[in-house]
């Protein structure tokens, strides 16, 4: 038992340290343009482009229901348009960012380790440096860049979709006005809620691409070993995706509370 | 082509992306690019939880937004607002800060002075901004829910102090003593009732010779009223003119009969001055006869002489009938 817990904690620290490593690494190698530059646009295709159904669909049924949820809890004395308030805040500053930002630790970080993973016991990564290829450089750097780049766009267009959502479900569930939603989204609305949830989102893709990357380059032992990697990269990526969010809330939101 | 079709994908998605999110925001903010608007600079001690971006309303109609706040010197807070384009100032304008909702709106309201509510904390600082010497609208903050509560909060406070007081007053001890004192007040009540009955009895009897009073009075009322009816006759009649005419001759002769007097006392004044001096002299002649003093006063005075006047007066009685008895020892009538 005592060994179990060890075993744990000193791969998880391995983790994190491999991850440490690779991002210095790739910081290094991001003076490659040459190698990393061409691979840009279809990581951040795949990666980000590819994850708008995704993101647009959680982003809408995220929407409808904040609305209802809101205008289930707002009873009495609070007045309607508060709907508004909330839907605007909750999806720009944390459902479009943490819900867009799980899923595609899913969908990017399992497809980012299955793939190096792949590359890694097939031996083309071996290759790649026989080859004089910095495999950095070309497999690793393309994907943190389109991962830190694509995921602000895809919440982005998540947040917009999400307020969208909950306007549309206001007036259509609900009997609320557009004058009364948007009272209420206007309300407390600062640019700052936009700039938050963009800047959380964008330390999401970098944290999502870095594991799925460490995750994948390390995968051992043919498909169980991709799997297994491809497993822990999600499991990681949602782990530091929470801990992201709370450091952020902690860090900037408490910040501005005072 | 494939890589091209890749960029161009992801540049129009990005590209796509950013517009959408910089034109939302500028619809939840409200801004308004390319509209002229007017600035308006306010002053204030304090500007409470007004923010910027805050609503500037004039008469309840959203005319503006706050600006920019910022500290000025010797103790003002500054605020910028935007007015929007066509929009006129009220006469003899403020700026009156003040929460919108209960739930943390504030707002800035620009009113006529005449219409500030007469809070006098509100309109010290009205005053105290207006002599401020920058120009600007003066300023003032309007007490928020938080404040009231807080108000009410020690009221409460004050409120719960009495009732643990009260409670900490009525012990067994108190109430016994208060059942002693409901019990006395109650002998007090009959005592008080048994005297208001026989006052009452007294007043029953003084209001009847009120009564009668009235009754006089009334009476008296009607005699007046018939005098004053007479004399309204008289007045009519032209008889009063000619008592007065009379009365004014009365007067005349009364004056005259009075200056007759004035003249008649003039002279008893000096006829009593005569004759205090008269009496005087008396007094001090009859002091000296009294003292025996003079010939006069020895005369008087002297017993031997009294005795010797009664029985010269005896002898002469005796003369005189010694006179009638035998007239003619004393007489001798001859003729030739």
């Amino acid at each position: 038992m005592i060994e179990l817990v060890g075993r744990v904690a000193r791969e998880t620290l391995e983790s994190f340290g491999e991850a440490g490593k690779l991002t210095a690494e790739a910081v290094r190698s991001t003076r490659d343009v040459k190698t990393w530059w061409p691979n840009l646009s279809l990581q951040a295709r795949k990666l980000g482009v590819d994850s708008l159904p995704i993101g647009i669909l959680i982003a809408l049924f995220t929407g409808v229901v904040l609305a209802l949820l809101a205008s289930y809890s707002f009873t009495g004395a609070v007045p309607r348009y508060l709907v508004g308030t909330l839907v605007q805040k909750t999806v720009m500053m944390e459902l479009a960012p943490v819900l867009t930002g799980l899923a595609l630790a899913g969908r990017v970080g399992a497809n980012i380790a299955a793939e190096l993973g792949t590359m890694r016991v097939t031996e083309q990564v071996d290759a790649l440096e026989t080859l004089a290829y910095d495999p950095i450089a070309y497999l690793v750097v393309p994907r943190i860049m389109s991962g830190i780049v694509m995921f602000p766009v895809v919440v982005g267009v998540a947040m917009f979709v999400g307020l969208a959502a909950g306007w549309a479900a206001s007036l259509l569930l609900l009997d609320l006005s557009s004058i009364e939603f948007l009272k209420g989204a206007r309300l407390f609305f600062d640019g700052f809620d936009v700039r938050y949830g963009l800047v959380k989102s964008a330390s999401f893709g970098f944290a999502v691409t870095v594991l799925g990357c460490t995750n994948g380059l390390k995968a051992r032992g043919g498909a169980q070993g991709v799997g297994a990697s491809a497993t822990s990269a999600v499991v990681q990526s949602a782990v530091m995706i929470l801990v992201l969010d709370a450091f952020w809330a902690m860090v900037w939101l408490l910040g501005r509370a005072k | 082509m494939k890589k091209r079709s890749n960029d161009w994908i992801v540049g129009a998605v990005i590209i796509a992306t950013m517009i959408g999110i910089v034109a939302s925001t500028m619809y939840l903010q409200q801004s308004d690019i390319g509209k002229k608007r007017t600035g308006v600079t306010a002053r204030f001690r304090d500007v409470g939880n007004m923010q910027v971006g805050n609503a500037v309303v004039i008469r309840g109609v959203r005319a503006g937004r706050v600006q920019q706040i910022s500290l000025a010197p010797r103790g003002w807070v500054e605020a910028k607002f935007d007015m929007d384009e066509g929009i006129t100032l009220p006469v003899d304008p403020v700026v009156l800060i003040q929460a919108s909702t209960l739930f943390g709106e504030w707002q800035a309201m620009i009113t006529p002075r005449s219409a500030a509510p007469p809070i006098r904390d509100v309109l010290d600082q009205l005053a105290d901004s207006t002599d401020a010497p920058e120009r600007s609208l003066p300023g003032a903050v309007l007490p928020d829910i938080a404040q009231l509560t807080t108000v009410a909060g020690g009221i409460a406070g004050n409120v719960a102090s009495v009732a643990e007081r009260v409670r900490t007053a009525f012990s067994d001890s108190a109430a016994l003593e208060l059942r002693a004192s409901i019990r006395n007040f109650s002998v007090l009540s009959s005592d008080l009732a048994r005297a208001v009955r026989v006052q009452s009895r007294n007043l029953d009897s003084i209001a009847v010779g009120v009564r009668a009073g009235i009754s006089d009075l009334a009476d008296a009322s009607s005699t007046l009223r018939r005098t004053i009816s007479r004399v309204d006759t008289a007045t009519s009649d032209g008889q009063v003119r000619d008592i007065v005419a009379e009365t004014r001759r009365a007067t005349a002769n009364m004056a005259e009969a009075s200056e007759r007097l004035n003249t008649l006392t003039r002279s008893l004044e000096t006829s009593e001055a005569d004759l205090r001096g008269a009496i005087g002299k008396a007094d001090s002649l009859l002091g000296k006869v009294n003292r025996g003093e003079g010939s006069l006063g020895m005369l008087f005075n002297d017993k031997s002489l009294y005795r010797n006047s009664d029985s010269l007066m005896i002898d002469l009685r005796s003369l005189l009938a010694d006179f009638r008895r035998d007239p003619k020892r004393y007489i001798s009538l001859k003729v030739f």
